[in-house]
């Protein structure tokens, strides 16, 4: 039997309603029943006479004993055909439905496939976001430590110096009192060589004692500077000072043996967190006196080099060393919180990631260009017109 | 839509009658296969399932040649009522040229006449035709049932539709069932006349249309 795409509704062809063998069949039962052979066919044949089933002549029956025989013959086969037709056209029509409910059924599948994906499409935006967020908290609590850490320690610094401050000052004029009162106690004593040279010796020793006061005085001051403890949170700095008083405290942290070179032009006042500018200036510093220190330069000498300049609007402050450089291999995660190439104890792995951030809270930008071995360069620039 | 092949010189109408589950559209089907004795019948073909509801549909062909030749055929349909049939009845109201839309007049039956009409609307929208211009006859069937909504209040509340005057059919008994197909067969006429040329070209005029297609048989033309 041929498949064909029809409509249900189409009126059945006898070959819709048929296959061969049935027809065949259907020609041989009618035969024996009647007189004489009959035949049905879907072509018209001569003498053959039409079997119409719903207005629609479907087949031609020919052959029989007389035309009664053939009459009756093709009203036999009507009859039948309104069987097979019932059950073709359900057939047809359940074809047709299941066909359109699937495609409806597809069609919805489509329509939830495409919803899903846009749901997952924002499930991922959303995770995007909240992972931005968690890392943005994570970025302020490391700096609220920071600070706290700071300004526990410049509270400190401060208590320290402002206790020492009074002693050293008694202490420094006592001294000066002391000189005077030698050189008046010389002239009422015979001038003998013994009492010449431990005069000599007393005034040296009294003279290095106020030179100590003063040193004192000034680290107590620089102390004070650095630690701004008596300053409120923002305030208009003078950069070169604070870079002084940074390069001092790096100073004696390493012994007083850095040579570094201070290019400081004018500069005018910047708004500013001092303490936090000072501890980005005494990271930048610290740091390279570290890559001095793990250099070996022979006979020649590590040197670092501080300057600031003023540009139309911004200041550069540039922190300059000769030592070891940054390998290529870490240069992509200087800025990463914790990562330290130092010994596990020496280093918090805080240093750059502080500077940077003081430098963005400023509305400025901290770079870093370095080369292995040959030294690195920090460049600080901060907006005159800070906010 | 009507389907005509040049070939053949065969026009074929499809008219559906839709509407709420049992509210006799098999019934009227029936009523116009026994009564109906049109230029040429063809088999009532009805393809119930159990408890007689129908199932898939069923399905009366009848006929009238005009003077050219024409091979003219209405093929009746109705759809299953029954709500969990809607795929079957979407697919049978497909390419129709007429409904004939059989209410309940039972008051109980009030909404489901209502979301089947709703159905109906749907339905067409979908397998694209326009409720508004398509020909449809509306039915309220049941008459002889005591206790059914009055008539005048069903008219006026059809009354601003395009679907007034209602007809009023007890199907059971066979009244109201040829009034019904001759209102129909009379809107069909005015739709499709004039773009098959049936007046001028086969010599099918208006009243050889609604004539012809519900002639009925004597005995019953008497009683009518």
């Amino acid at each position: 039997m041929r498949l064909i795409v029809r409509n249900f509704e189409d009126d059945p062809t006898l070959q819709d309603l048929l296959s061969v063998d049935q027809l065949e069949r259907l020609n041989r039962t009618l035969s024996s029943l009647c007189q004489a052979p009959v035949t049905i066919a879907e072509q018209k044949t001569t003498g053959a006479i039409p079997v119409e089933f719903n207005l629609e002549t479907v087949a031609w029956l020919s052959g029989g004993h007389s035309p009664e025989e053939r009459s009756a013959a093709s009203e036999l086969v009507s009859f039948l055909m309104m069987f097979v037709a019932k059950y073709r056209l359900a057939a047809n029509l359940h074809h047709d439905t299941t066909e359109a409910s699937y495609a409806e059924l597809q069609r919805q599948n489509d329509a939830l496939k495409t919803s899903e994906a846009r749901y997952r499409a924002l499930s991922d935006q959303l995770q995007q976001k909240v992972d931005e967020q968690v890392s943005v908290i994570q970025q302020t609590q490391q700096e609220l430590y920071e600070s706290a850490r700071l300004r526990s320690v410049g509270q400190l610094a401060a208590g320290v110096a402002h206790e020492i401050n009074n002693p050293i000052g008694f202490i420094s004029s006592n001294l000066r009192v002391a000189r005077d009162y030698i050189d008046d106690l010389k002239d009422s004593l015979p001038a003998t060589p013994d009492h010449e040279e431990l005069f000599r010796d007393f005034h040296d020793l009294l003279s290095e004692s106020m030179d100590g006061t003063r040193r004192i005085a000034s680290i107590v001051a620089d102390l004070k500077t650095f630690s701004s403890i008596d300053q409120a949170d923002y305030t208009m700095c003078n950069l070169n000072d604070l870079l002084r008083s940074s390069s001092h405290l790096v100073q004696t942290e390493h012994g007083h043996q850095l040579d570094i070179i201070e290019r400081l032009n004018e500069l005018p006042p910047v708004a500013g967190h001092p303490s936090r500018l000072s501890q980005t200036f005494f990271n930048l510093l610290n740091n390279a006196a570290q890559a001095l220190s793990d250099k070996d330069f022979g006979d020649r000498k590590g040197r670092i080099l501080m300057q600031t300049q003023m540009g139309t609007d911004s200041i550069q402050v540039i922190v300059q060393d000769n030592g070891c450089g940054i390998p290529d291999d870490c240069r992509a995660r200087v800025f990463d919180a914790f990562y330290t190439t130092r010994p596990v104890g020496s280093g918090t792995g805080l240093g750059l990631t502080v500077a940077r951030d003081t430098a963005h809270a400023h509305g400025g930008d901290l770079t870093i260009n370095s080369r292995q071995g040959a030294g690195t360069r920090v460049t600080l620039t901060l907006p005159i017109k800070a906010r | 839509m009507p389907d005509y092949q040049a070939h053949d010189n065969k026009l074929t109408l499809k008219v559906v009658f839709y509407g709420p589950a049992l509210s006799g559209k098999t019934t009227n089907l029936m009523q116009l296969h026994s009564l109906l004795n049109p230029e040429r019948k063809g088999e009532l073909m009805v393809l119930e399932t159990r408890d007689d509801r129908t199932l898939f549909f069923d399905m009366l062909p009848i006929g009238l040649r005009g003077t050219s030749g024409l091979d003219l055929r209405l093929k009746l349909y109705t759809v299953p009522g029954q709500v969990q049939h809607d795929s079957t009845r979407k697919a049978v109201l497909s390419r129709a040229d007429g409904i004939v839309f059989v209410a309940d007049s039972q008051p109980s039956q009030q909404d489901n006449n209502a979301m089947a009409f709703g159905n109906l609307e749907e339905n067409l929208e979908k397998v694209g035709l326009d409720i508004d211009t398509l020909p449809m006859v509306v039915q309220f069937n049941k008459r002889d049932l005591p206790g059914v909504v009055e008539e005048l209040e069903l008219q006026q509340r059809w009354t601003s539709t395009p679907w007034a005057p209602l007809m009023m059919a007890s199907a059971l008994q066979g009244n109201g069932v040829i009034e019904s197909f001759r209102a129909l067969l009379d809107r069909l006429y005015i739709a499709i006349s004039d773009e098959f040329a049936l007046e001028h070209r086969h010599g099918i005029f208006r009243h050889t249309f609604i004539d012809g297609l519900s002639a009925c048989h004597e005995a019953d033309r008497a009683k009518l």
